[in-house]
């Protein structure tokens, strides 16, 4: 039996992988990458958790976020893939029509 | 008896007095709307309608006079507890409607031949068709809300008719005159109105608060209320008669009449003798027991009118316009009837009587002389200085007779309508002086004086016009007005001559007209009692005579007035009939007194080059500086420091995701730290 520690150790630091991934790159598919990397760190807290105290639910919780990562996923290539047709390139830092 | 005779006498009219308003509304929609339509029949919807309104109200006076029916006050609930629209049908009010209606439905007559050709000619009968219905409206209203409404009403259709002939820039200066002037005073007496509703709320009266009738029940507990140390009821009362002196022209707000001449003669005799200026004595009559009651206020109502009527006399002494003449001598009369309302300080409700039936016969008269003088105007191409004129009485007999006729009642010639009513106020102001020291004899000292110069100027105009020998071209041929103008001449002509003899020498009319206030009215809900004008007037520290006591009056006192009347008409008549004094020797600018009078005392100098250029405009000027750069600076700065802000703040959007994910997660982590450390969760 792994004890509970090392699964949050091992969620804590892909999640700051993911976090520094965040800060630091530019390429808007490194980014969905780098969000699915902090989204999934949390899936593997909630099963640990529910491992745990034995407890299914967190488990299911765990299903439903994955879904929802699945669509978040989709919606954020769709924006990607039309960013790309219209400028070539899908660097983000160049996305800055919005500012002041 | 015939039967529908019977019938007809069975009506009580007084039922249907709101009628009397809204007749004359109908018929100025209707002329407005399809008036252009029916262009030759000449104003038949205003005609009608007035005709129907004068036929309810001699209905009503004859259930009230023949029938005694009671008087009659009908409310119906308007707006906010204790504002009532209201018809009040008693002898004060009667007076008044069956003059309007008689005098304008004669003048509507008239003006069928006299504005025969005018394309606008339906949209001058709709707003005389209004005119009159307002000032129907003014006459009737049992409150002081409504009354204010039709005041205005009346005030607006005077400024539309003044300047019906707006293509002259005369007329239209002269009708936005009228209406400033009037403005003035309308502020002010609308101010006494609001002053009235909340002293009367203050003591608790619930319903119908500023009706006539229940302030005259409250006016003992009013005339405990005092505002900066003033009693209020003195307060109010100055307030109104500001409002009167705008409307009825009193001095210092008769500027406007004068000018008011540039609007159609017929507009002229409307506003003079039935629709606008007799409003303001209205007023007062109406408004009697509060003027009684407020200590002090009927002293400078009587001042007020005895100066104006001396005053305006003066002026009309140098005019040459014909109908300015009659417009100043129209000052002079309403100031005599304002003075015998401020000698109501004595002679009690008799003031009123007096005040009404000089309102009457001067609205005879002065509807007579202005239709006469309409119809120079019509003769003679317009020609309206006397100087030009002369020898009129030969081209023009109906006219020019007819005009002798208003003259001689607006002089007081004996047995005419202005002998019974004009010289019983001078005896009367002279009662009022008896009484109240040598101050009170000053009212009385203007109105006497006042006698001889209206005598001069009025036959200065006439002898002028009538006699001697054409003076110009256009007053060799005149032409005669045809009959539609014709017939209310004649008929005006013989009330102004007879009125006195109809009313036994205006005893009937007085009779009649000291019922008012002391009579109870009848309403729906209950009855109004009559009031103790005595009662009243010990609140304003006046004491009136017993009634029917008669003072102690010299015949010289008396017949003094007469021989004025006498000697000012033997100066007319050597200085401009015989010619025996030669007048260029004091008509020229060298002469300082004609200087004067020929500057109308300077007023209008006062008024437009002092007050309005120099004084207001200086403070507009002032006022146009503090708005530039005090007001404007104030919201300039709040924009500058908004829009400087951000500029500054504007910065921390860089555009970079990065930049954005960073702060959200040094954010959250930050959050974190904070609540533990605060110790939370």
């Amino acid at each position: 039996m792994i004890p509970l520690t090392y699964y949050l150790l091992l969620a804590g630091a892909l999640f700051t992988i993911g976090a520094y991934g965040i800060m630091t790159l530019s390429n808007g598919i490194r980014l969905l990458m780098c969000i699915e990397l902090m989204l999934n760190s949390a899936n593997m807290n909630l099963i640990a958790f529910s491992t745990h105290i034995n407890d299914a639910s967190g488990q299911v919780f765990a299903l439903f976020s994955i879904a929802l990562a699945a669509a978040e996923a989709a919606v954020g290539f769709a924006i990607i893939l039309m960013i790309y047709r219209w400028r070539a390139e899908i660097d983000i830092e160049n996305m800055n029509l919005l500012r002041w | 008896m015939d039967p529908t005779l019977t019938a007809i006498t069975t009506i009580d009219f007084r039922m249907y007095a709101h009628w009397i308003v809204l007749l004359p509304m109908i018929g100025f929609l209707l002329e407005l709307l399809i008036g252009q339509y029916t262009w030759r029949k000449g104003g038949m919807f205003a005609n009608l309608s007035i005709f129907g309104s004068m036929v309810i109200s001699y209905g009503c006076l004859y259930n009230v006079y023949v029938q005694h029916l009671g008087f009659w006050e009908y409310s119906w609930d308007w707006f906010y507890p204790g504002i009532v629209a209201g018809f009040t049908v008693d002898p004060l009010s009667l007076a008044m409607l069956c003059m309007v209606s008689f005098i304008s439905f004669l003048i509507h007559i008239y003006a069928i031949g006299y504005m025969g050709h005018d394309c606008a000619k339906h949209v001058y009968f709709a707003e005389t068709a209004l005119f009159t219905g307002s000032m129907f409206g003014l006459v009737l209203a049992n409150n002081l809300l409504q009354l204010f409404i039709f005041w205005e009403m009346v005030g607006l259709c005077s400024y539309l008719l003044i300047g019906f002939w707006w293509h002259k820039p005369e007329a239209a200066a002269a009708g936005k005159k009228a209406w400033m002037s009037c403005a003035v005073g309308d502020c002010l007496f609308l101010l006494g109105i609001a002053i009235m509703y909340t002293i009367m709320a203050k003591h608790g009266v619930t319903t119908e608060v500023i009706s006539f009738n229940q302030i005259f029940q409250h006016l003992e507990v009013l005339s405990s209320s005092v505002v900066f140390g003033i009693p209020a009821l003195t307060i109010i009362c100055i307030l109104f008669m500001c409002g009167v002196l705008g409307k009825s022209a009193g001095f210092p707000l008769h500027v406007w009449i004068p000018d008011a001449m540039e609007g159609p003669t017929t507009v002229s005799a409307l506003i003079h003798a039935a629709t606008m200026v007799t409003a303001g004595v209205y007023l007062i009559a109406r408004a009697f027991p509060i003027f009684l009651a407020a200590p002090h206020a009927l002293a400078v109502v009587g001042f007020f009118g005895a100066f104006t009527a001396l005053y305006a006399s003066t002026l009309g002494l140098v005019v040459n316009d014909l109908k300015r003449i009659f417009a100043y001598s129209t000052i002079s009369q309403l100031g005599y009837m304002i003075t015998i309302l401020g000698c109501g300080a004595v002679i009690g409700v008799a003031a009123v009587a007096l005040a009404l039936f000089h309102l009457v016969a001067h609205a005879f008269f002065k509807a007579l002389l202005f239709l006469t003088s309409g119809s120079v105007l019509h003769g003679t191409s317009n020609t309206r200085d006397i100087k030009e004129m002369g020898g009129l009485l030969k081209g023009m007999p109906w006219t020019g007779w007819t005009m002798l006729a208003g003259a001689l009642a607006l002089i007081a010639f004996p047995f005419t309508a202005g002998y019974y009513s004009k010289d019983r106020i001078i005896e009367e102001a002279y009662v009022y002086a008896t009484g109240h020291g040598s101050l009170g004899y000053l009212p009385w000292l203007f109105l006497v004086l006042g006698v001889i110069l209206t005598a001069t100027y009025t036959f200065r105009a006439w002898y002028l016009a009538m006699t001697g020998e054409p003076r110009s071209y256009l007053a060799v041929h005149p032409h005669e007005c045809d009959w539609w103008m014709r017939t209310p001449l004649v008929i005006l002509a013989i009330f102004a001559l007879g009125l006195g003899l109809f009313t036994k020498g205006g005893t009937l009319f007085w009779h009649f007209l000291e019922e008012t206030f002391v009579t109870a009215t009848n309403t729906v809900s209950g009855i109004y009692p009559g009031i103790d004008l005595h009662e009243i007037a010990t609140l304003g520290g006046n004491h009136l005579l017993e009634h029917g006591h008669a003072a102690e009056i010299s015949p010289a006192v008396i017949y003094l007035p007469f021989f004025l009347m006498v000697a000012g008409l033997a100066i007319a008549t050597g200085a401009y009939y015989r010619n025996r004094v030669d007048m260029s020797k004091y008509i020229k600018k060298e002469n300082p007194l004609y200087q004067l009078l020929w500057n109308k005392y300077y007023m209008d100098y006062l008024f437009k080059d002092i007050l309005a250029e120099k004084i207001i405009m200086t403070v507009f000027t002032f006022w146009d500086v503090l708005d530039r750069y005090v007001i404007d600076g104030v919201v300039n700065l709040m924009s500058w420091i908004t829009i400087s802000t951000g500029q500054v703040s504007r910065k921390i959007q860089t555009g970079v995701v990065q930049n954005y994910a960073t702060a959200v997660i040094f954010g959250v982590s930050l959050l974190v730290i904070l609540v533990k450390l605060l110790g939370g969760v």
